[in-house]
């Protein structure tokens, strides 16, 4: 069982969400990624910052030349106008595949498990397809840090 | 027929061609995987008894599958270096960022590459350079893609290795390397050549850029894309060796799998000399793991159900009725085969339609006087299958690969537009082809 206090609770996105209220929901709770919903209220998928910027400013095919890139191109001149007009737009276009989650049942050692198993540093807490949370590295620290402070 | 024993007493005929029907047209629907569809094919024609299992192992041409796999471990190994698209930035700043001259030579690099290495990844490595120039230019990116796509699979028609149909070919016949290039070679650089021709008269007189933009192109740094020149060395050295042998097979008595798969040992050997164990398990794991299994399993359960077709004598009969239609005569029987090859692989694909085409062929040889006969008809059935992958966008999987990049990066191809002019641009393809195949062997 997951303790109470070390989950990280957020909005998540859904259908008509603009990705400046996302930007915001993930800022505030100093998070990459938020939950997808479905109009059940399912997780279907998620949001993420760094998909987001990169689809928005890095097509494919320049990040496969990185390498390559001069200083001085067209593309990096309109890049904050780019970014600007993201703001604007709905998240639909920008949702993947769901991320890996775990139940709020779990123990947290399998948990940790579960992160390493998947390389990731966060995972969805999710009880009957309903999203509860966000169980992440730095959360999973800030709780140790109170146990160390309470001993 | 002593390998058949079908149940019930069931005529093999009648089951082979039966699961031969249904293979194909599930691969052609594309609702399932093509390698599990040609694979459940296969174990059927030996669950039915049309192949014991014995005769579907000698139904599978080893050497295709050895060269296949051998040159796409070694392709895997040497793009990490940086070579191709070094060649293709280069040859972009050569003509000093002019928009119809780079697609002129990002042209001629794919066709180049094509003939040497595979046109999904030839393509796979030109097409982000493309995008990005066409980008900086701000110029539309579709006469280039569609110029390359033609260029792939023209390229991929003059060589042994350029592409599947030619290996299948080659290891069935017996063909060597430089029987390709003697034969198909030279006519692939005047296809292009009329290729650009047209395409300069569609697209390349408007082609405009300013100073300001192509200075930019002229920025991209492509000594940046060397990002190992210890494997560039490696690479060149092997690839080069590679080559050499295929062109001196013959006094070396080399099969083309036997020298795909020895560069394939010797590059892994070189790139991994000196690491660890563990160093080493990983290195090897990732270079398996870029090897197309999904094609190279494609290709097994192909030859299993094309085996069991023809050890049923289907395709004996089905060269019987094409010679009956052509009268025997081999001029006509070339011309046959090079158009509805041509057509049958602008809408499906030519892999699975080669395969059968080989025993086809090669049964049409008592009638025809001998297997030294068939020579034009391996060239028909080459250039015909080759050329025709240009017809659409299905038609091969390197338009595809390039269709899906385009898409992702905002600039989609659109399969009517598309063969709207790749079709025509494909039959004059072919019309030059059946000019050379006439005078050069008929």
């Amino acid at each position: 069982m997951l303790p109470d206090d070390i989950l990280i609770r957020t909005r998540t996105a859904r259908t008509g969400m603009l990705i400046r209220e996302v930007f915001e929901e993930c800022l505030k709770a100093r998070l990459q990624s938020l939950p997808f919903c479905d109009e059940e209220d399912k997780v279907v998928g998620r949001v993420t910052l760094k998909y987001i910027i990169n689809r928005s400013i890095v097509p494919e095919y320049m990040a496969e030349l990185a390498h390559v890139l001069g200083r001085e191109m067209s593309a990096f001149e309109d890049m904050e106008a780019r970014l600007k007009q993201v703001f604007d737009n709905s998240v639909e276009a920008y949702v993947q595949e769901p991320h890996a989650a775990i139940d709020s049942s779990t123990p947290l050692m399998k948990a940790l498990a579960i992160m390493e198993h998947h390389d990731t540093s966060y995972l969805f807490v999710v009880d009957e397809g309903r999203y509860g949370g966000t169980l992440t590295i730095p959360g999973i620290a800030m709780w140790m840090s109170r146990l160390d402070k309470g001993r | 027929m002593q390998d058949s024993h079908v149940i019930f007493g069931w005529n093999p005929l009648w089951v082979s061609s039966f699961l031969f029907v249904i293979t194909y047209a599930v691969i052609i629907t594309e609702r399932v995987n093509r390698a599990i569809v040609a694979i459940v094919g296969g174990c059927m024609m030996i669950a039915l008894g049309v192949l014991n299992q014995e005769a579907a192992i000698r139904g599978i041409d080893f050497n295709t599958l050895g060269l296949l796999t051998g040159m796409m471990v070694i392709v895997a190994i040497t793009r990490r270096c940086g070579v191709f698209q070094f060649i293709a930035i280069w040859s972009a700043k050569r003509v000093e960022a002019r928009p119809w001259g780079i697609l002129v030579m990002l042209s001629v690099v794919t066709a180049v590459f094509s003939a040497l290495l595979d046109n999904v990844t030839t393509v796979l490595l030109i097409a982000p350079v493309t995008l990005l120039v066409t980008d900086e230019l701000a110029v539309n990116p579709y006469p280039f893609l569609f110029t390359e796509i033609l260029a792939s699979n023209i390229g991929g028609s003059a060589t042994l290795i350029g592409d599947p149909p030619n290996i299948m070919i080659g290891s069935a016949v017996h063909l060597s390397f430089n029987d390709f290039v003697l034969n198909l070679a030279p006519i692939t650089p005047l296809i292009l050549l009329l290729t650009l021709v047209v395409i300069y008269f569609i697209w390349g007189r408007g082609m405009e850029a300013d100073a300001e933009r192509r200075r930019h192109v002229m920025s991209l740094s492509e000594r940046e894309a060397i990002t190992d020149v210890p494997l560039l060395v490696k690479s060149m050295v092997v690839l080069a060796l590679v080559l050499l042998a295929f062109v001196l097979a013959h006094p070396l008595g080399l099969e083309p799998a036997t020298i795909a798969m020895m560069g394939a040992g010797l590059l892994l050997l070189l790139t991994n000399f000196g690491r660890d164990a563990e160093g080493q398990s990983k290195d090897v794991h990732r270079s398996f793991g870029e090897v197309e299994w999904v094609t190279i399993f494609f290709f097994i359960g192909l030859f299993v159900v094309v085996h069991g077709v023809e050890h049923a004598g289907l395709l004996e009969l089905l060269a019987r009725k094409i010679l009956d239609m052509t009268g025997g005569e081999i001029t006509i029987t070339a011309m046959a085969i090079l158009w509805v090859s041509a057509v049958a692989s602008a809408v499906v694909d030519n892999i699975p339609f080669v395969a059968t085409m080989i025993p086809l062929i090669k049964s049409m040889a008592p009638a025809l006087g001998g297997a030294e006969q068939l020579m034009p008809l391996w060239w028909s059935l080459a250039l015909g299958a080759c050329l025709g992958g240009n017809g659409s966008l299905v038609g091969a999987s390197a338009n595809l690969i390039v269709a899906g990049m385009a898409e992702r990066a905002g600039h989609p191809i659109k399969f009517l537009p598309f063969m709207l002019l790749a079709f025509p641009m494909m039959i004059g393809s072919i019309v030059i082809a059946s000019v050379y195949l006439y005078l050069r062997f008929l």
